[in-house]
């Protein structure tokens, strides 16, 4: 056995391992938990201040008039949680639509990041009920 | 129809099978005939899967909605092309696509490669048909596009999702297919090569050159999704870490490191086990790539959605491909021994296996970062997710070390650099990276990342430029012709070196497009009409809401006044529609004002029909135009890398000295006289004034064209319309222009009977550069004829100085490099 093969080794080694530290120092700091609200409502405070991605779906839209301002409840399974967003929301953003938020969770409610709405696609095409959200024509 | 589709699949699945055998069996039993007939079922295949999508897109374009899959993608009232684009608008219809294109692609490279790689060529033929199989055997039991309701068809389809009716949207999977596909061949020669054990360099000819197809086609594919991202879906940017983006990336990041890695391997027959294993690592990311937008194992934006079955099956091909191909490079080790070792660590070898290691690190850092969802949730039995700061956080440094490799690399010589010519080839473009960057301080742009970044591409461009004028003043002192011929006639002669060159500028130029991100500015808000609001330097104004509409869809269009330092500079108009089908999921349409220091780009986010406000989103992106910019350099570079070394050789053979700068002032002065002569005559005004009176709308409130107002004759908005346009078409304006001087004067586009569709708009945009790659291609094509004819005329006497200037020319490169 000749030192060079070792030396690579070692090389690689090291070099591997010091990038898989680093990538779950930065994941620790990057990672939020993907949970649905019933999963976290069950234990409320211990969840306060981590940073979630939250699945649920989207009912009580209250809007500020000429403002950005939402409040809103989101739920599921029978949970249910008020969130605050200021921003624009997607097209998709609804009642009754499905959504996952990303903010962090608070005493008071659920605080949603800027840009932190995301509205899932329907993925089944369903025919729209009467009076869907189309604006009165030639407003 | 449907039956006769299905036939199809069937019949290709069997001539698959065949060809697999009988070119095996052939192979082994060294019979022509059999290896022959291998190769005619191979070509058979295509013929099968042209002849089957020429049945989906029929079916498409007569509305068939017998057949589930069109029924599920299209509707009567969609355009034309889209209606051909849904052909892999779904799963089903997409997988068929791959086969088609495969077979292509597969028979293409089969029948350019048959005389020069004889031995290689069955087990190429066994290879890229059992990947057909493979996805045949998807379609045959799982995802047949050719199925068809049992019970009576509906009258209409459920049409195309609004997202995809975009020009962007109907070439890009196209493109990137192209890319993923392209990929197999190299893989396929990898494996024969493997097999057969004819591991000299030879095989890695032709794997390089497909590799370079797949590759651009890949970059192509990847560009247009961050265009059609950028302009479609409104929400500022053009990338955003989304597992179907970074599954198309993880090939483009091996195909990178095998394009350098098969340079070490031919110059220094090192690196072989690594080249075969890019090879089929590449090939393995594109299934790869494949299984994960269609079985639903990530959640993605744009997936196909989830499908077990599928997953299962695609399961077990990964397996195979794996086992079987890392078998096969095991049991060959041996044959796969360097011919040399690392010389030193300060040489050209050495960056490019930097390079290399960082590449697949990128590769596997995003495979990881797009699989850490699931993976969690297998590991821990909880869901954790990781978002685009995430990937920003690692992707930056990787970034910008590339791109700072991008630059040394071409200035290390092979084997080994010594102090003195590190200095010589260090010193210029250092000193230009390190005044750029001083400017940047000087002018008060913050240094971090994008100031690096910025700093960086001087350095590569300082790299590139000294490479150049180095070489062309070799070949001018050996020609005697002057600086830009010599330059030309550089290029011409290694296009390989210089084609790749041009290629890391366009990189370079893309990063200075990326960079811009850092000084993006945003801002939101609900406005009344009359309101105003400011993001950077500019102002834009709500005028009013408007609400349209046309046969597919309904359109609300916010209708803005864009002002900077209290003057107008124009107006813009974000919209958003609902089509008919799909109210549920109205599409926004961006309003982007380009400029080459940046983009304003307004969404319009929300809207009061009542009160007539409106929410907008106001993008500033700085320089983001350099990255489809330099895209474009970096398909031209790699097209000229790509073409057969013969092409040019009339260009280096025989040019008269300042041949290329004489044509080049000439092509100048040329046009001008060109633009001139577009001014339209008489004629042209008359028939111009019919056609248009019949596109643009009467004012009268009558809602009818200029040619057909009921009024006529005492309606006083005929009138006041036909004399504007007289005089628009008086002051010698064309067709677009005077529409567009309507709509400028209306405010909307209301005033055309029809509004523009955008769609037809960018086709017609697109026509021009169609024509002029035409064009390039037949002048290739005169030009490959012409030096044919050169060679075989030209008596081996006159060559003998050409050799000499060669062997000089190599002489002095060598010392430059």
């Amino acid at each position: 056995m000749t030192a060079k093969p070792l030396k690579i080794g070692a090389t690689v080694l090291v070099v591997l391992l010091a990038l898989t530290g680093l990538l779950f120092a930065t994941l620790r700091e990057d990672t939020q938990y993907y949970k649905h609200v019933d999963e976290v409502m069950a234990q409320p405070a211990a969840w306060h201040g981590k940073r979630l991605q939250l699945h649920g779906h989207v009912a009580d839209i209250e809007k500020k008039r000429n403002s950005l301002e939402y409040r809103f409840n989101v739920g599921s399974n029978g949970q249910v949680v008020q969130a605050r967003y200021t921003g624009i929301v997607p097209d998709t953003f609804k009642e009754g639509s499905e959504v996952v938020l990303t903010g962090t969770l608070g005493p008071d409610g659920f605080d949603v990041d800027r840009n932190g709405v995301m509205a899932k696609c329907p993925s089944k095409y369903e025919p729209a009920p009467a009076g869907s959200s189309l604006p009165p024509a030639g407003g | 129809m449907p039956a006769l589709g299905t036939f199809l699949l069937l019949a290709a699945f069997v001539a698959c099978a065949y060809a697999i055998a009988a070119s095996i069996a052939g192979a082994r039993r060294r019979s022509r005939s059999l290896v022959e007939s291998g190769i005619g079922a191979f070509h058979l295949i295509t013929a099968l899967m042209t002849a089957a999508s020429g049945v989906i897109v029929y079916a498409f374009v007569s509305n068939d909605y017998s057949i589930k899959y069109v029924q599920r993608y299209s509707d009567a009232a969609l355009p034309l092309p889209y209606k051909i684009a849904s052909y892999w608008g779904g799963l089903d219809g997409s997988v068929m696509f791959w086969v088609f294109l495969l077979g292509v692609f597969g028979s293409i490279a089969v029948y350019t490669n048959r005389e020069r790689y004889r031995e290689l060529i069955p087990w190429v033929v066994a290879v890229i048909a059992a990947t057909e199989m493979f996805f045949l055997l998807l379609m045959v039991v799982h995802n047949n596009p050719f199925s068809t309701f049992l019970t009576p068809a509906p009258a209409d389809g459920q049409g195309l999702n609004p997202l995809l009716q975009n020009f962007y949207m109907a070439i890009h999977p196209p493109s990137l297919y192209i890319g993923l596909v392209a990929m197999t061949i190299p893989f396929a020669f990898c494996i024969a090569a493997l097999i057969t054990g004819h591991l000299d360099d030879a095989w890695l000819r032709a794997v390089r050159r497909w590799t370079m197809v797949g590759w651009l086609s890949l970059s192509f594919g990847l560009t247009l999704g961050m265009l059609w991202a950028y302009e479609e879906l409104g929400w500022g940017g053009y990338w955003g870490w989304d597992p179907v983006e970074n599954a198309g990336l993880l090939p483009w990041f091996t195909a990178t490191a095998f394009l350098h890695s098969a340079m070490v391997q031919e110059r220094r027959g090192m690196l072989r086990v690594w080249n075969v294993t890019l090879v089929i690592l590449t090939f393995f990311l594109t299934i790869f790539a494949t299984f994960m937008t269609r079985s639903g194992i990530v959640q993605s934006v744009h997936a196909f959605g989830e499908d077990r079955e599928l997953a299962r099956l695609f399961t077990i091909f990964m397996a195979v491909i794996l086992t079987g191909s890392f078998g096969l490079v095991f049991y060959r080790l041996p044959l796969l021994r360097s011919r040399n070792g690392l010389d030193s660590w300060v040489s050209r070898e050495a960056a490019f296996l930097a390079n290399n290691w960082i590449l697949l690190f990128a590769a596997f850092f995003v495979l990881f970062a797009t699989m850490f969802p699931t993976l969690s949730e297998a590991v821990m039995g909880e869901r954790l997710t990781v978002g685009p700061p995430f990937f920003n956080k690692w992707m930056l440094p990787i970034g910008l070390i590339l791109l700072a490799l991008t630059g040394v690399g071409p200035l290390l010589a092979w084997r080994k650099s010594t102090v003195v010519n590190l200095i010589d080839q260090f010193l210029g473009p250092v000193v230009f990276a390190l005044l750029v960057a001083g400017a940047l301080v000087a002018f008060g742009v913050r240094v971090w990342s994008s100031g690096i970044c910025f700093a960086l591409c001087a350095f590569v461009f300082g790299t590139i430029a000294q490479e150049f004028i180095r070489g062309g003043e070799v070949r001018r002192a050996a020609t005697g012709s002057d600086r830009l011929t010599a330059m030309i006639g550089l290029v011409g002669r290694s296009k390989r070196r210089y084609g790749g060159y041009i290629v890391h500028v366009g990189i370079a130029v893309m990063f200075l497009g990326f960079a811009g991100e850092g000084f993006k500015q945003e801002g939101q808000a609900v406005l009344r009409p009359g309101e105003e609001l400011t993001v950077g330097h500019f102002t834009v104004r709500h005028d009013a809401l408007r609400v349209t509409s046309d046969a597919q869809k309904q359109m609300i269009t916010g209708h803005i006044s864009v002002l900077e330092d209290g003057k107008l500079l124009g107006t813009m108009q974000p919209a958003k529609w609902f089509f008919a089908k799909r109210e549920q999921e109205p599409t926004t349409e961006v309003a982007i004002r380009r400029g080459f220091a940046e983009d304003l780009y307004i969404v319009l986010a929300g809207y009061d029909a009542a009160e007539g406000s409106a929410t907008y989103a106001v993008t500033l992106n700085p320089l983001v135009n350099w990255i489809w910019f330099g895209f474009a350099i970096l398909a031209a570079g790699t097209l000229l890398a790509m073409v057969p070394e013969r092409t040019f050789a009339f260009a280096t053979a025989k040019v008269p000295a300042n041949a290329a700068t004489a044509a080049m002032v000439l092509v100048l002065l040329l046009i001008p006289a060109g633009a001139r002569a577009q001014a339209p005559s008489a004629d042209e005004k008359a028939r111009l004034y019919k056609e248009l009176q019949g596109e643009l709308m009467c004012t009268c409130s009558c809602r009818r064209p200029l040619n057909d107002c009921p009024m006529e004759p005492n309606c006083h908005g005929l009138d006041t319309q036909r004399a504007k346009l007289n005089k628009f078409i008086d002051a010698g304006m064309n067709r677009d222009q005077v529409v567009a001087a309507f709509v400028a004067d209306h405010g909307s586009q209301e005033v055309l009977m029809r509004p523009i569709d955008t769609g037809f708009n960018r086709l017609a945009w697109l026509f021009p550069y169609v024509v002029g790659f035409s064009g390039a291609l037949m002048a290739l094509f005169v030009a490959r004829r012409l030096s044919r004819r050169e060679a075989d005329a030209e008596p081996p006497g006159p060559r003998a100085g050409d050799s000499d200037l060669d062997s000089r020319l190599d002489h002095e490169l060598r010392d430059l490099d």
